[in-house]
């Protein structure tokens, strides 16, 4: 019973940095769409390579999910 | 009196599930779904890099863009350079001497417009100011140069846009 509980509040707490996680890249989104309307290229990319990081950290907090 | 075992309603037999097992899977499923979401944000994300390093290679070609007397000294006179989408904007300095900017913001993308009183590029969105013969930001929010077009005067009397410079 213990071990349920604990299961799922560290699923609840997955969810919780995923949607933290989520939050960043709407963000993100923002700025890379001031970039393009600036035609800053390099803001774009730097944009676009922290959007790539902040999904491969969302993707590895699956792993703590259980099955 | 013995209670006689209840069968199961239907639904139940058809759709078995335990409750606890189930809200695992479905807040497992919804940590899927929002990684998935944020996948697709990168993806996006990374579409509008792409997008927007193609729209700067384009310095465009040259081409002619208006005769030279068709716009008087201390005069702009409006284009679209180097595409049907980009906005550009020249201004007469002399009878031998033009500059011309692109005409988007570097801060937001609005339209800048020259304020003559001023002597400067000015961006109503947001109160950038540029200076009018270079482009440099004078004030305000923008931190880049408007994106500047080699333009000359020719010997045909038309004004020629040779290509945008690089950011």
């Amino acid at each position: 019973m213990e071990a349920l509980r604990r299961g799922r509040r560290s699923s609840s707490a997955v969810v919780v940095y995923v949607i933290i996680l989520m939050s960043l890249q709407v963000f993100l989104v923002t700025v890379a769409a001031e970039a393009y309307l600036a035609d800053d290229s390099g803001m774009a990319w730097a944009t676009a390579v922290a959007s790539i990081v902040l999904f491969a950290c969302a993707a590895a907090f699956l792993k703590y999910l259980r099955p | 009196m013995i209670d006689e075992p209840v069968d199961p309603p239907i639904w139940k037999r058809d759709f078995p599930y335990q409750a606890a097992a189930e809200e695992e899977v479905t807040r497992r499923e919804f940590a899927r779904y929002l990684v998935l979401g944020t996948g697709a944000l990168a993806a996006g994300n990374f579409g509008l890099a792409v997008w927007t390093q193609l729209r700067s290679i384009n310095r465009g070609q040259p081409r002619a863009i208006v005769a030279a007397a068709d716009v008087p000294i201390g005069g702009t006179y409006l284009f679209r350079y180097p595409g049907d989408d980009d906005p550009a904007v020249l201004l007469k300095v002399s009878e031998s001497s033009v500059v011309a900017f692109s005409q988007k913001c570097t801060h937001l993308g609005c339209v800048v417009y020259f304020e003559s009183d001023a002597d400067r590029w000015h961006c109503p969105c947001h109160e950038g100011n540029f200076e009018a013969l270079t482009g440099e930001v004078i004030s305000g929010p923008p931190t880049r140069p408007l994106g500047r077009i080699d333009v000359e005067i020719r010997d045909d009397g038309m004004i020629w846009a040779l290509g945008r410079e690089a950011v």
